[in-house]
């Protein structure tokens, strides 16, 4: 009999999700590239606090952006939320997202971390470091991103491949610093000085430099922290390896991207959508980010995570970050010419 | 064909069956000519990418492909052979345990061994160091290479593995003994007689091995290998240029063409001389206690790397990562992954059947014809059809607004049969080709209502072929990833999402437990077909 029930109930519930396109109240749709902890936890305290339901697909960015386009008028999505600034400027290109005015998100998040016209924001911030080996190399050796494409560093730097968005992030920012010239020398001093041919994850990098295979990686601050808490020994013995570097300290800051929010288009939800991004730009969402998923809150100098705190406080590029979208495709173009994989 | 037959065949063979056949087998094919449509317009990155990533994708899929290919065909034909024709002590063991790797995705597979590479660290440092840079780098690339292959491999060969034992048991009985009597030995016999009546078998499963290579997504991205499959994603994606990306898969389904021409042309030839004769049990070749030692070890080898430590990798990962249970909420993810497969399997064997018996219970050419075109999606990577897909969907959206079909249920389940269709439409279509032709015959001169004859005759006859279909589908939906990832409804997650999403967000270890329920899930209806095929053939 119960058994029964159950299926009836799943019957039910899979028919449901068949018909159900229209807005009940007091719910919003997201669509979302993130898949962390500190998000479920945030969903859960703000559907507590408001009463408004979360529904969550989550997918890559790219593919969810996609998928709005398809579903054009009808798409039942209210927000978009990546991890990367690139992707919510092609979000907003694409003409998916709208822009909006609330006055507590723009005096929640710095100017340079929101889209100049009111389409995205941002709600949490990760740098891209130099991490080395604390046992090979003096941290005064380290001093730009330029500096990683001289020949010193010949076999000796691991970085992933120039598939991954971080990277094209990275290279549209010098692209916008130095011009696309000087930005394809970097790429092929760097393919050049490379101790393997780019694979796997941000962490594999770190491990490469920990197994002594390379000296020095280029990684986002987001996944020390996961191998710094990491549930296995050899990934917390990798952690302990290295150290953390921010370049371009002397000039114009260390490169940063945030992991953002847009409204979108077609949102049937607008004003419930807004309280949301205003729920997760408030200083108490923004702890939580920090301490459950190792990254820096909006205002970078409020970090409150203790294994953050422990690589010192570090300028940040203040670049605007839509510049990441602008000069994307670039990006990738350059990267092929110089055939970084 | 011509345009005679084609004006018979409207006139004398419409009915309502072969015409919903036909309407049917179209919009299978649908999100497919949504790709190829695409190939006509103009793609700004297409000149970039020619001049700088194309031969990188191109030689690297073909590396892949062959190293994939021939590294399967290798173990699977051995495996294959010394299971068949040979007997030897714990033979009843292997003879289930070497399928097993089958149940593992390429993508699970590949995160298991995610740090596999990292044992060739120190070999790499000593090489830099004694010798130089260049020489170190050489190396890695053929580590990568490698390792990828052997990944790939250790879960692909069970194709080659099915397919050539039943070939080679088929035989067994009179081509082998006369070999024996005729004073051949048993090396002699697996080169000149066993092996070349195998080859249509053999062949078949590498098409499969291969077309799950040029499928594989998961892996070569982990291993840092760009191929045409991640090629398309970089172009469509980190490019935003989505006709880019289809012309890349559209070379990509070129080069899966030829590779199935060059099978059918290995298959036909080999088949015109193929013995269907007696199935009896045969005497088997009693190997010595030394070859039976190295036969069991080279066995262990596939079973050991294919399943044995991923597996045990995994469930180490799921214990020590268990409070991850509560917040993937795990009952309703293998729900969701059985409602959608057997959904799938259910809807995809009852269209098949409808397809192939119309086409055969009414002679019908231009049937025959569409169902050719339905069972395309298989060789068609599922990024590629649900690239179709949005696009279909899309232009469907636009002309009526109140339809949403991206993101409902529906359109998953159709994509799927898209993908899947011919894993079951081939076996049906030749269990009825065997079975039920002659009686089909006569009913149809008889006069018999034709849903009498199927329903009667025809279900009745290739029942068994029917549930063999069906698993089939099922274990292929089971393991699928891409389609999923990117046609899914709001808050539906399924064991493949799940994993993928835990390891895109570098928590491998916890992925371990969505990927262990595949696996024990799949490898179910996986071991009830193998005792089938066993029973079937001895």
């Amino acid at each position: 009999m119960i058994k029964n029930l159950k299926k009836n109930h799943f019957l039910l519930a899979s028919l449901l999700v068949l018909i159900a396109s229209a807005p009940i109240s007091a719910q919003i749709n997201l669509y979302t590239h993130r898949h962390y902890d500190s998000d479920k936890i945030l969903f859960e305290k703000f559907t507590k606090e408001t009463g408004i339901k979360i529904n969550v697909i989550k997918g890559s960015a790219d593919q969810l952006i996609q998928r709005m386009i398809s579903e054009g008028k009808n798409s039942p999505a209210d927000i978009l939320l990546t991890v990367d600034a690139g992707r919510l400027h092609r979000a907003k290109e694409a003409g998916v997202l709208q822009s909006i005015n609330s006055k507590t998100i723009n005096k929640n998040v710095p100017s340079e971390m929101r889209d100049p016209d009111g389409f995205w924001y941002g709600l949490t911030v990760r740098a891209r470091v130099i991490v080395y080996a604390k046992d090979r190399i003096n941290s005064n050796e380290l001093s730009t991103y330029e500096d990683l494409a001289t020949a010193k560093w010949k076999g000796k730097i691991a970085i992933r491949s120039s598939g991954n968005i971080y990277n094209q992030s990275l290279m549209a920012s010098l692209i916008e610093a130095n011009g696309s010239r000087r930005a394809l020398r970097w790429a092929i001093g760097v393919r050049k000085n490379m101790a393997r041919a780019p694979r796997g994850n941000d962490r594999d990098q770190v491990r490469a430099v920990a197994a002594g295979l390379a000296d020095i990686a280029v990684v986002n601050t987001y996944y020390l922290g996961i191998l710094a808490n990491s549930k296995e020994k050899k990934d917390r013995d990798v952690f302990n390896k290295v150290s953390v570097f921010f370049p371009n300290q002397n000039n114009r800051g260390t490169h940063i991207n945030i992991s953002g929010a847009g409204i979108a288009k077609y949102s049937k939800n607008k004003s419930d959508a807004i309280k949301f991004i205003e729920f997760l730009t408030s200083p108490e969402a923004q702890e939580t980010f920090g301490k459950v998923n190792y990254e820096y809150p909006l205002f970078i100098e409020n970090n409150k995570s203790d294994l953050l705190k422990s690589w010192g406080t570090f300028k940040a590029d203040k670049q605007n970050l839509s510049i990441l979208g602008i000069r994307n495709s670039e990006a990738v173009k350059l990267f092929d010419r110089a055939d970084w994989k | 064909m011509e345009i005679k037959h084609v004006k018979n065949e409207l006139l004398f063979k419409t009915n309502s069956w072969t015409f919903i056949a036909i309407l049917i087998g179209l919009i299978i094919f649908l999100p497919i000519s949504e790709v190829f449509i695409q190939l006509f317009n103009p793609s700004e990155s297409w000149p970039h990418l020619k001049k700088t990533v194309f031969s990188t994708y191109l030689i690297n899929t073909i590396v892949l492909t062959i190293g994939t290919g021939l590294l399967s065909t290798l173990i699977g034909v051995f495996c294959a052979w010394v299971i068949a024709c040979c007997e030897f002590p714990l033979k009843k063991f292997f003879e289930w345990a070497l399928i097993l790797p089958l149940a593992i995705p390429t993508y699970v597979s590949a995160y298991a061994y995610f740090d596999i590479l990292e044992l060739s660290n120190p070999i790499l440092i000593w090489v830099r160091e004694n010798i130089n840079l260049e020489a170190m780098q050489s190396l890695n690339s053929f580590f990568v290479y490698f390792f990828t292959i052997l990944v790939l491999s250790s879960v692909l060969y069970p194709y080659i593995y099915l397919l050539a034992r039943a070939s080679f048991l088929k035989q067994g009985n009179q081509l082998i003994e006369a070999g024996l009597s005729l004073g051949h030995n048993i090396n002699e016999i697996f080169w000149k007689i066993a092996l070349p009546m195998a080859r249509p078998a053999v062949f078949a499963g590498l098409s499969l091995v291969i077309m799950e290579t040029l499928n594989d997504y998961g892996a070569v991205k982990h291993f840092g290998i760009p191929t045409f499959t991640s090629g398309i994603f970089r172009t469509w994606l980190g490019m935003g240029d989505m006709s880019g990306a289809l012309k890349l898969a559209a070379y990509l389904m070129l080069l899966i063409l030829i590779l199935l021409l060059i099978e059918k042309k290995a298959r036909s030839r080999a088949r015109y001389h193929e013995n269907s004769g007696s199935n009896k049990p045969f005497k088997k070749i009693i190997l010595s206690r030394k070859k039976s030692i190295v036969t069991i070890a080279l066995c262990s080898i596939p079973f050991l790397f294919g399943f044995l430590i991923p597996v045990f990798r995994l469930s180490l990962w799921a214990f020590i990562s268990q409070d991850v249970i509560r917040n993937i909420s795990l009952l309703s993810l293998v729900k969701n992954s059985l409602f959608l497969s057997v959904a799938v399997s259910l809807l995809t064997v009852v269209l098949a059947l409808l397809l192939v018996f119309s086409a055969k219970y009414f002679q019908s050419k231009l049937t025959s014809f569409t169902n050719r075109f339905a069972i395309l999606g298989y060789s068609v990577p599922g990024a590629v059809i649900a690239m179709g897909i949005l696009l279909l969907s899309a232009q469907i959206n636009k002309i009526y607004v109140d339809i949403i079909l991206t993101g409902s249920l529906l359109i998953l389940i159709f994509a799927f049969i898209t993908r899947f269709f011919a894993v079951a439409w081939q076996p049906i279509d030749s269990g009825m080709e065997k079975n039920c032709k002659n009686i089909n015959d006569a009913s149809r001169s008889l006069g018999i209502p034709a849903i009498f004859s199927l329903i009667k005759v025809n279900i009745p006859l290739i029942k068994n072929t029917l549930i063999t279909a069906s698993i089939l589908v099922f274990i292929d939906s089971m393991k699928e990833l891409p389609l999923t990832l990117i046609l899914r409804p709001f808050n539906f997650n399924t064991l493949s999402t799940a994993t993928f999403d835990l390891s895109s967000q570098a928590q491998i270890v916890e992925s371990s437990i969505p990927a262990l329920c595949i696996i024990m899930i799949v490898a179910i209806p996986l071991i009830s077909l193998n005792l089938k095929g066993k029973n079937k053939l001895q």
